[in-house]
């Protein structure tokens, strides 16, 4: 082993010969021997040496006990005796030998880390510790390797694995969390034993895990991952809980390291609806028979993990939605419990109170709740006055008055509400006599012997007015009666009497503490609030005062009083309103010139922000004080400061004549502002302009729509017209070749003439049948004598001549039908026209732009207005045609039934020519029969031998001759 | 008894490169909003969300895991135990998409092999940068076996889709009985409150059951 010689060669050889001798035969025979069991007893030996041969074990023995944890994997009891070995070399915590921290001295291995203060043993043995580990983890396969034994369930590997693997972790956590994390399922393997059911194994793979997580988010994260919460959680309920045992203190301190600053594991503890089953951890019970040490320390932890997820420096929705799941599920009610219940221990009451307050901090619903928990005393009480009570007696835990404070303080928290109904318990219109309520409790802190009391009242009383004018104001009101006989004080009188006079009470603690309270009450109250300044200045005796304090030069104590007496003058100079003569900000600004120095002025409020405390106050919200003489800055008021601080050295520096130069410029951007303020009227003005014109535009193109509609009415009229018309053409045309009767009726002059002419005829007829009738007679009397007689009907009719001119009317009428269809086609051109511009005047009326809106729409409106006109017009001649019309197609009428009374008559002419003609036929044939009879009785005269003239030729021809004319007749 | 219980899936969102914008669709698809510049994801984000499926309340936990490749080391402790992963790719750009086998071999080696991959192509409203063919992706999916889609961040197109059609996929393979739904390692949990006030109620045994699944 020349190797390991040289590596020791440093050291003297006869130090501890035997020891070091031992050991180095051991390694040997681990190194070369090839029986298993010569080398499980050589390491065996190894491992009873190493705790008293710490340092030579470690510097000759590691490479072969890696070596052996390579090759006898199979062999489990030599694995636990390496490991073991190995645990004890790298292990800090054992109780050190003189000896043994003797030899660590010497200086090992090339490693240049002089440890060579003797008296600082633990330190020695942190180093030798950290400097094996660095030699095992020098090469990452070691890491590798160890995670990969803790995957052998033997006993005797898996436990001292696990506890060589935390001996590690606590030597050089960053860099095995390095190697850890970057081996494949190494922190996944880890977690596996959580679900160990040896419980030794389980316990100390808490421990195990507590050390690999710490400082490590991805770790914590993927630690998460593997459901560490789950496991977690059921190996507490498991334990019993709050009652368990230093294992659910292990899980606790765990959970708290998975989750504290880690947003992303706190996201996931909330949606795991982990903290519904936080719940059951706070139901204690009123009994409480026996808090424990361990369970004191668990019930801290637990509370300490709600904090965790509800913290104020955590992001505001995290918090507000933690807050909610925790009203949700019953734990701020729980915790409220454990707040009203008897018997608790001062510090877990002290922290369940810190733990409510960052409950119920900013969330509405949670502090609306508070408002409403009853103490189960008799009567119930407000568990807001049972803690105030505390806050202000002076026999409570320092702690826990702070604690109360800081619930105060949290309720009222961006709570308008909750700020209100506090203030009004001091006003003389809400006061309540007969029960103690939070504003006397208050008042009397405000005004007590004791300054702690002094302070935490101010400094609650102003959270009540914090971002709050309206409660700034009312508190104005209250009036303080302080002795019989003299009249009522205000509050703020009250105070800065206090404050100006020194109060004649012997005080328990510091004056300072009181009068900074007092200070920081005031500048919380004044600021932002010209009323209460006015009432401030009102007081003459105030600005003395504050300018003799400030300019006053006082002991190192009374720095911080003049700091804060300078900003309540600043108050009073930058919120002032100027409505007081004597004090206006001008006059006390030159008052802070004459009296006190503008550079002295600015100094002393310098005082404030250099105060040591002043930094430690400005870091959380929590008051957290070492010491009861520490209390003197809240957080709000720190906050308040430096909003403040620059503001009044400004407002302080600036000369008269800047500050009229300021006014000056205030003037001119009002007056800018007043243009502005015009332009903008103009502008609405416009607008509203622009909307009406918009608004008309949309109506005249409705119009125009409407127009368009009436148009195509109109249209479609006239087309109906037309049709009309050529119906009636039609009919016209039809007429006019169907009944040549109906047209010869048309002239009635001529007809009636046709008339008489016929009924002249017919008179003549008639005239000529008797005539020929008297011939008969004649003749019948010629029966003897032998007569003839003939006679012949004349008919005539000047039917060629009435046509003629009916023809001629028909013709007029067509001309006239064609006329009015040119004029209807007219009609239909204008109007086509009309539609054209109609379009023209739609499509403008979609471009016009707003600017030009105005006259084109006047014009489109004129256009429009011509347009109806014209389509009045149209329909107006249209309805003069269509008059024409109706009295042609009347005349047309009365012309037919002309026509059908002619007819009637000329049937009944008719009827009476024929019946005359029968007559004449009867006649005639009388007369044949006659003439038969004249030719037999000529035939008997002949017989008779008479002579007879020859006359019978002529008689038998007339007959024929007048049979053809009424043929003719007839035919008519 | 199923239907008494809220399951819970975890599942990882994988991705390769940081600035791809599977961040975004993990803030899209829990807070339904969508940030333009963000910050490079750290190791891990949480973020959870409640759907419903078949009408069961299921409840999605997504860890959100960074795509650079100095996280992947860290990214695979996240396979073991997860249900499904969302594996994303950048349409615009060429070199994400290329990266997938590797993201794929190590995701397929280091997970329960039920577990179920959805790939995604992200910036879908950047279709005049496209640099990834849709029918690439499909035809990378189709050869993986992997179901795929294409999604926007930005107009949370398709975003609630990939997410729900992924624990879709997981419901049914639960409803087959691929997955053994008592062993945790896989990703899917019985929810711990309902299991317990269902013990007491008439399903006891069912509530037994699935309790002593968690511990």
């Amino acid at each position: 082993m020349n190797f390991i010689r040289g590596v020791i060669g440093g050291q003297p050889a006869g130090a501890q010969p035997s020891g070091v001798e031992t050991i180095q035969k051991l390694c040997d025979r681990v190194a070369s021997s090839t029986l298993l069991e010569d080398r499980r007893d050589a390491v065996r030996a190894l491992k009873s040496l190493s705790k008293k041969y710490r340092m030579e074990v470690g510097t000759q023995a590691m490479e072969h006990l890696i070596r052996i944890l390579q090759t006898d994997r199979s062999d489990s009891e030599i694995l636990g005796y390496a490991l073991d070995t190995l645990y004890n070399i790298i292990c800090n915590d054992e109780d050190e030998e003189q000896d043994e921290s003797e030899d660590a001295a010497a200086p090992v291995s090339g490693k240049t880390k002089s440890v060579s203060a003797p008296e600082d043993t633990q330190r020695k043995q942190d180093d030798i510790g950290s400097q094996f580990t660095e030699r095992f983890i020098q090469e990452p396969e070691n890491v590798t390797l160890l995670l990969s034994l803790l995957e052998e369930f033997d006993f005797h590997v898996r436990w001292p694995g696990v506890k060589l693997l935390t001996a590690l972790l606590k030597c050089q956590c960053t860099q095995l969390q390095g190697v850890i994390l970057v081996s494949p399922m190494g922190v996944s393997r880890l977690m596996d034993l959580l679900a160990d059911s040896r419980e030794v194994i389980r316990n100390d793979g808490l421990l195990l895990l507590q050390q690999l997580t710490k400082g490590n988010a991805a770790i914590q994260k993927i630690v998460a991952f593997e459901n560490a919460f789950e496991r977690l959680l059921d190996i507490m309920a498991e334990e019993g809980s709050s009652d368990g045992g230093i294992v659910v203190e292990d899980c606790l301190l765990l959970l708290l390291t998975l989750l504290k600053n880690n947003s992303s594991n706190q996201n996931f503890f909330k949606e795991g609806s982990y903290i519904q089953r936080m719940k059951p951890w706070f139901e204690v019970g009123d009994d409480n028979s026996g808090w424990s040490a361990q369970k004191v320390t668990n019930l801290h932890l637990m509370l300490q993990l709600v904090r965790v997820l509800v913290s104020p420096v955590n992001s505001p929705g995290a918090t507000a939605s933690c807050q909610k799941t925790m009203f949700q599920c019953g734990l701020l009610q729980q915790l409220c419990t454990i707040l009203m219940a008897t018997g608790v221990p001062a510090d877990i009451l002290t922290e369940t109170i810190n733990t409510v307050s960052e409950v119920i901090r900013g969330s509405q619903v949670n502090q609306d709740y508070f408002a409403s928990v009853n103490a189960p005393s008799n009567p119930p009480r407000p568990a807001i006055v049972v803690l105030l009570m505390s806050m202000v007696n002076e026999r409570q835990p320092f702690v826990l008055r702070c604690a109360v404070l800081y619930c105060f303080q949290c309720f009222l928290y961006k709570n308008q509400k909750g700020q209100s109904e506090i203030v009004a318990t001091l006003l003389p219109s809400t006061i309540d006599a007969n029960s103690i309520s939070a504003g006397q409790l208050l008042c009397g802190g405000l005004f007590s012997a004791d300054s702690l009391s002094n302070w935490c009242a101010a400094v609650a009383l102003g959270h009540a007015l914090q971002d709050n004018l309206t409660q700034k104001e009312q508190l104005l009101r209250v009036q303080l009666a302080t002795s019989l006989g003299k009249p009522p004080v205000s509050l703020l009188q009250q105070c800065t009497n206090i404050l100006s006079q020194g109060d004649k009470l012997s005080r328990r603690g510091s004056r300072v503490q009181a009068r900074v309270g007092l200070l920081m009450l005031l500048c919380t109250w004044m600021s932002n609030c010209p009323i209460a300044v006015t009432h401030f200045l009102h007081n003459q005796d105030n600005v003395p005062f504050l300018t003799a304090q400030i300019s006053e030069n006082l002991g190192e104590d009374e720095r911080l009083v003049q700091g804060l007496c300078a900003l309540l003058l600043g108050i009073c100079i930058y919120y002032n309103d100027n409505s007081l003569e004597n004090y206006t900000r001008e006059k006390l600004k030159q008052l802070v010139e004459k009296r006190i120095g503008k550079e002295n002025f600015v100094e002393k409020l310098g005082f404030i922000t250099k105060h040591e405390l002043y930094s430690r106050a400005a870091q959380k919200p929590q008051p957290t004080f070492s010491t009861p003489e520490h209390m003197l800055f809240d957080h709000e008021f720190t906050r308040l400061v430096k909003e403040l601080e620059g503001i009044i050295t400004k407002a302080v520096h600036k000369s008269s004549e800047e500050e009229k130069k300021e006014e000056e410029v205030k003037k001119s951007l009002e007056q800018h502002d007043s243009i502005v303020t015009q332009y903008k009227e103009l502008i609405r003005e416009q607008d509203v302009q622009l909307n009406e014109l918009k608004d008309q535009v949309a109506l005249l193109t409705a119009h125009q729509e409407q127009m368009q509609t009436t148009i195509t009415q109109q249209l479609s009229q006239i087309q109906q017209h037309k049709d009309q018309y050529n119906i009636l053409k039609l009919k016209l045309g039809k007429d006019g070749v169907v009944s040549g009767q109906a047209e010869e009726a048309h002239e009635n002059g001529l007809q009636l003439e046709e008339f008489t002419l016929l009924r002249d005829e017919l008179e003549e007829l008639r005239r000529q049948h008797a005539q020929l009738q008297t011939q008969v007679t004649e003749k019948d009397t010629l029966i003897t004598s032998l007569k003839t007689e003939g006679l012949r009907p004349v008919e005539g009719s000047g039917i060629a001549s009435g046509p003629t001119e009916l023809l001629k009317e028909v013709e007029a009428l067509r001309e006239q039908v064609q006329n009015q269809e040119v004029e209807i086609a007219n009609l239909h051109s204008d109007r086509q026209e009309l539609q054209r511009r109609a379009d023209t005047v739609v499509s403008s009326a979609v471009s016009v732009g707003e600017a030009g809106s105005v006259s084109q729409v006047a014009e489109l409106e004129s256009r429009l207005s011509a347009q109806t006109a014209e389509t009045h017009r149209l329909q107006e001649e249209l309805r003069g045609l269509s008059e024409v019309k109706a009295a042609l197609e009347k005349e047309l009428a009365s012309a037919t039934s002309t026509v059908a009374i002619l007819q009637a008559e000329k049937s009944r002419l008719q009827q009476d020519v024929s019946e005359s003609k029968k007559e004449q036929d009867d006649l005639l044939m009388l007369l044949a029969d006659q003439d038969q009879k004249i030719l037999t009785l000529k035939h008997k005269l002949k017989d008779l031998g008479e002579m007879v003239e020859d006359e019978d030729d002529l008689d038998a021809r007339d007959p024929s001759e007048e049979d053809e004319e009424e043929e003719e007749d007839d035919d008519e | 008894f199923v239907a008494f219980y809220i399951l819970q899936y975890y599942i990882t969102v994988i991705l390769k490169f940081a600035s791809v914008g599977k961040s975004c669709l993990l803030l899209q698809f829990t807070d339904k909003r969508f940030q333009p510049v963000h910050d490079l994801t750290i190791g891990v984000e949480f973020g959870a969300r409640m759907i419903t499926i078949d009408g069961k309340q299921i409840k999605l936990q997504i860890w959100d895991t960074a795509g650079q490749e100095s996280f992947r080391s860290i990214t695979r402790s996240y396979y073991r135990g997860a249900a499904g992963a969302l594996l994303v790719y950048d349409i615009t750009r060429r070199d994400t998409f290329n990266h997938l086998t590797t993201w794929l071999e190590d995701a397929r080696q280091h997970s329960n092999s039920n577990m179920v991959i959805m790939l995604i192509g992200n910036k879908s409203d950047l279709e005049s940068r496209r640099e990834v063919k849709k029918e690439e992706g499909e035809a990378f999916a189709r050869e993986h076996g992997l179901i795929f889609m294409e999604t926007s961040a930005k107009t949370a197109s398709n975003v609630e889709e990939a997410f729900i059609n992924t624990a879709k996929e997981i419901y049914e393979k639960i409803q087959e009985g691929v997955f053994d739904i008592n062993n945790e390692a896989n990703g899917i949990k019985i929810g711990p409150q309902h299991a317990a006030t269902n013990s007491s109620l008439a399903g006891g045994q069912g509530g037994q059951q699935a309790g002593g699944g968690c511990c």
